[in-house]
């Protein structure tokens, strides 16, 4: 008896680990038969983005306005991050499996990929015309003379605001437009009196209001041969005071993340949003407050040369140096390296704003937006994006960003100023040397 | 004095719960909220459940991403205990100082953080699908074979059997029973509650497990339920309503296995089995 | 020649090879599948934290990682954090889950099922949602804050998030709320293979609750209170998710570990696999220090 049992075990465990190995070896045979297939000439393309009412929406849409026959793509959504985290694997681990033909990558982080993997990504210059873009989007999206990005949606800012707020604190839209920093700071601190109302909500962890200070005078954490300029930062130094001017006067409304970020201004706490275009649909989420919000020029750092125009996120569209690299560029190239048409309904249909100019011209960009009170708001954005100050953002400015906020804690602490920037300074060199 | 000291247990054990499952409750209300109220926090229950339910049903495929998910942590639990316990088992049965000092070593594997190994894990992954693409990229198998082998569960399983009296393994030994049949009949049955325990651990792992499918599957029908929340999170204008439908959907499975399993954990019922 | 004669000798010496044959096969599988999955790999880390670059385009550098380690003041403050969360999350969720687990496992407590279900639910409850109701609770006008406001505790709301020094405490609260049921459900089960009779003999003698918890159940759960201190060792040596979603490692890098820190490295900036296989090494050797104290100890020997 004894001896049966443990012998019946055993023809089990054999029998298991046989169906292992058989399993795996007659998946060999599937592999080599379906490879042919699959790596033939009509087989589809892949995409990845991130939001399906933004930029999947897009492509989608670009895939209805491109009639070529036989062209498949599939468009898969993961999150931005995800993005990130799954295209790092593959490509340092050199496995191209999986990957996509296109691939959805943010301005600020393109650096970082052309560079950290050459020759994964396939120059798409040829394609289309890079003059028809506007020009701050052409150095984060091409590299060593290459041009590898096409890009998509602009981040062009703009200063969201609460009309009914602002008139009781007694200011008018003239009163906004073209502003500095440090009168948008005065204001501030008029409204909060007049009104009780805090005048914008920030996250102490995100940086991102000092690079739309800065990039209003072409300036970043970086020079373009990409060595690290924090100390004597003229631009940084006075996008810190006027940082600090709002946290010490007690008119910002701290959030935490995103969902209590939208919640400040949809909840009607905050009297004004100064973000890129994209938070519109956002601002537009509380049908309640229609016809109570304008959208002014983003204000200019106090200097010479400012512009009241910036940029804040925006992204652009990347092909994999992969089997179908050709057909996903023609893709690319043929509805938004040039399709006016398809801008229009990119800007009715999805409210995605392009930074392709020949498409402002068209109708759509005319449209009156009653939740703004009417105002032209896709126009004027598109007007402002064409100003905006051409940066480079470099392979940093995350990693410098998490310096700088350690050490921006101690500057609201008391700690001097250029302590602070030279403090960062040293660190920044010390970590990406 | 008795009286005072059992109002005194449930008060605090009251007090415990609620604190631990009111994040539980605002989920439950904030799935019946749109959005804005999710956000500002609202904590009465609204009207808008069905209209996130058919919101959700319409953007995902919630019900392939259960049903990966449900595959995935099935058969890993099942594998995982059964090879966790084994090996558990006999490192302290059948303990000698080779397999002490294997033991050691297997433990340092999860001491390494794995985002360090995820590289070198997924390019062995894009070997392996050149030879055998039903384990390899994008199966759900690739997916779970890494997490079925843990030296977490080995670790258990030996702790738990230094408690369990090595008199029972010498008992069925002199009952004539076989190294397996003491195992199988005596060993397993009896060790039910550690099972159990072990059943919730491995379930609720693979359920919530995020970064190394996130990685190894790609296309969207293989994606499995933290993908989806993830990607349902990810756009500029988030539907929190929507978040917090598929959030609680997500939560119930390993809810329900939990409540299923934890009848087991009845005190005194081995008293006897020692005597 | 008379010692292989006798029959009882020679079947134990028979039995023992057989015994020690058969101990192997119980472990071969899980042996064979820790090396393919896990030792693999982690030497291939290893060969990693000796190169630096960006993306693919890594060279040796020898052991300079391992020297930038002690310049780097980021990886010293996440290093601090993740000991100083390390020391007083560790014993404190121990403790409590054990106090749990035993005022669960009392035959005569009603509503057990609701108890155990309730307490156990922060690990279950999907992070996503835990982060946003973290936020929400400990935010400046959350209702933490309402409720010291209301109770004359503290004078003017406090900045849970956004100082330093609280955003630490904040992150500390949410993992213990997260995983003292978790580790609770270890002691429960291991406690229904305590014999039952040890504390019907000592009542009789005339020991308290409170003593029998400390010289019955303590002792004789130790082998699993040694389990859960090491896993939550490594737990908390890894942390990672909760403060990715509560703080993202500020303000500043106040509440920063060192899990984290290698994500950033490897995704949020430029990547440098290299510079993070480093540092994921320094957890191992921390943890392997650490362990190896908690089982001399525990004394891990019958």
């Amino acid at each position: 008896m004894r001896k049966k049992l443990s012998t019946k075990l055993w023809l089990l465990m054999v029998a298991l680990l046989t169906a292992l190995v058989l399993a795996a070896c007659s998946g060999g045979d599937d592999e080599e038969s379906g490879d042919d297939t699959s790596e033939g000439d009509d087989a589809g393309i892949t995409a990845w983005a991130w939001d399906p009412n933004f930029n999947i929406a897009a492509l989608e849409l670009a895939k209805e306005h491109y009639d070529k026959d036989d062209f498949n793509m599939e468009i898969i959504e993961n999150a931005q991050d995800d993005i990130v985290q799954k295209l790092n694997t593959g490509l340092s681990s050199g496995t191209m499996k999986g990957m996509p033909n296109i691939v959805l990558i943010e301005d600020q982080r393109a650096q970082s990929f052309l560079q950290s993997y050459p020759d994964a990504f396939y120059p798409i210059g040829d394609y289309f015309n890079k003059e028809d873009f506007a020009s701050y989007k052409l150095v984060p999206t091409s590299h060593d003379g290459k041009q590898y990005g096409l890009p998509f949606d602009t981040g062009v800012t703009g200063l969201f605001y609460r009309t009914d707020y602002l008139e009781e604190a007694g200011y008018t839209h003239d009163d906004l437009v073209d502003i500095t920093w440090s009168k948008y700071v005065e204001i501030a601190k008029d409204v909060k009196e007049k009104t009780g109302q805090a005048m914008l909500s920030l996250d102490p962890n995100d940086l991102g209001i000092l690079r739309v200070m800065m990039q209003t005078t072409g300036t970043w954490y970086t020079t373009e041969d990409g060595s690290i300029q924090l100390e004597g930062n003229e631009p940084l130094k006075l996008a810190l005071e006027n940082y600090k001017e709002l946290m010490e006067n007690d008119v910002v409304k701290l959030n935490s993340d995103w969902s209590q970020y939208l919640a400040a201004f949809n909840s009607g706490d905050v009297a004004s949003v100064p973000a890129g275009n994209w938070i519109a649909p956002s601002v537009e989420a509380e049908e309640s407050q229609a016809g109570q919000w304008r959208v002014a020029p983003t204000p200019r750092l106090d200097m010479e040369g400012a512009v009241n125009a910036s940029n804040q996120g925006g992204s652009s569209f990347y092909v994999l140096n992969i089997d179908g690299k050709e057909k996903a560029a023609e893709f690319l190239g043929g509805t938004f390296g040039s399709n006016v048409d398809f801008y229009q309904d990119l800007v009715q249909e999805v409210g995605a704003l392009g930074t392709y100019i020949p498409a402002s011209e068209g109708d759509a960009y005319q449209f009156e937006n009653e939740f703004f009170n009417n105002q032209q708001v896709v126009h004027d954005f598109s007007q402002w994006m064409e100003e905006i100050p051409q940066v480079d953002y470099g392979m940093n400015t995350y990693g410098i960003e998490d310096i700088l906020s350690a050490e921006i804690q101690q500057y609201l602490d008391g700690k001097s100023l250029e302590d602070v920037l030279s403090d960062s300074q040293a660190q920044a060199e010390n970590q990406f040397k | 004095m008795k009286q005072i000291k059992r109002v005194f247990t449930y008060l605090f054990l009251s007090v415990a719960a609620l604190v631990s499952i009111f994040p539980f409750i605002w989920m439950l209300i904030s799935m019946t909220n749109k959005s804005v109220d999710v956000t500002s926090g609202r904590l009465i229950p609204g009207t808008h459940f069905i209209e996130n339910l058919n919101k959700l049903l319409d953007q995902t495929q919630i019900g392939i991403a259960l049903w990966n998910s449900f595959l995935i942590a099935v058969i890993t639990t099942v594998l995982t205990l059964l090879i966790g316990s084994l090996a558990g088992y006999g490192f302290e049965i059948y303990r000698s100082k080779g397999k002490d000092i294997l033991f050691n070593i297997l433990i340092l594997s999860m001491m390494i953080p794995f985002a360090a190994i995820m590289i070198p894990l997924y390019r062995l992954f894009g070997q392996i699908s050149a030879d055998a693409p039903l384990i390899g990229l994008d199966t759900l198998a690739a997916a779970f074979l890494p997490t079925i082998i843990t030296a977490f569960f080995i670790f258990f399983f030996r702790q738990n059997t230094k408690m369990f009296a090595k008199e029972l393994v010498e008992a069925g030994r002199i009952d004539g029973l076989g190294e397996w049949g003491i195992f199988f009949r005596i060993y397993m049955p009896t060790m039910k509650t550690t099972y159990a325990a072990a059943a919730i651990i491995a379930f609720m792992n693979s359920w919530n497990n995020y970064l190394w499918p996130l990685v190894v599957l790609q296309s969207p029908e293989k994606q499995t339920i933290p993908l989806l929340i993830s990607n349902l999170g990810a756009g500029y204008t988030p539907d929190y309503g929507v978040i917090m439908t598929a959030i609680v959907i997500a939560t119930l499975p390993t809810a329900l296995v939990f409540f299923l399993m934890q009848r087991h954990f009845v005190a005194g019922m081995m008293g006897s089995v020692k005597g | 020649m008379s010692q292989t004669s006798n029959p009882t000798q020679q079947r134990t010496f028979a039995q023992k090879f057989r015994k020690n044959y058969i101990g192997w096969l119980f472990i071969i599988l899980s042996v064979l599948g820790i090396s393919l999955f896990y030792f693999y790999p982690m030497v291939q880390a290893l060969l990693l934290s000796l190169q630096s670059g960006m993306g693919s385009t890594l060279e040796y550098v020898g052991l300079d990682n391992y020297v930038r380690l002690f310049n780097d003041p980021t990886f010293i403050t996440a290093l601090t954090n993740t000991i100083l969360y390390l020391l007083i999350q560790v014993p404190v969720m121990i403790v409590l889950a054990l106090i749990f687990s035993v005022l669960l496992n009392d035959p005569t407590l009603k509503f057990k099922g609701f108890f155990r279900t309730a307490i156990f639910l922060p690990a279950v409850t999907s992070l996503v949602a835990y982060a946003v109701i973290f936020k929400y609770l400990f935010g400046n006008d959350g209702l933490v804050n309402d409720f010291l406001l209301n109770m004359n505790l503290v004078s003017e709301p406090l900045n849970w998030l956004s100082d330093p020094f609280l955003a630490k405490i904040t992150i500390i609260i949410a993992i213990t709320w997260r995983w003292t049921g978790y580790n609770m459900i270890f002691y429960l089960s291991a406690l229904q293979n305590v014999d039952k009779s040890m504390y019907e003999a000592s009542k009789i003698d005339g020991a308290s609750a409170i003593q029998q918890f400390f010289f019955i159940t303590i002792p004789l759960l130790k082998p699993i209170i040694l389990f859960t201190s090491i896993v939550s060792t490594i737990g908390t040596l890894q942390l990672f998710d909760e403060v990715m979603n509560i703080t993202s490692g500020g303000p500043g890098n106040a509440t920063m570990t060192i899990s984290m820190y290698i994500y950033n490295l490897s995704f949020e900036y430029t990547p440098d696999f290299g510079y993070a296989a480093t540092v994921s090494y320094v957890i191992l050797i921390l943890v392997v220090i650490l362990s190896f104290i908690q089982f001399r100890v525990a004394g891990d020997r019958d």
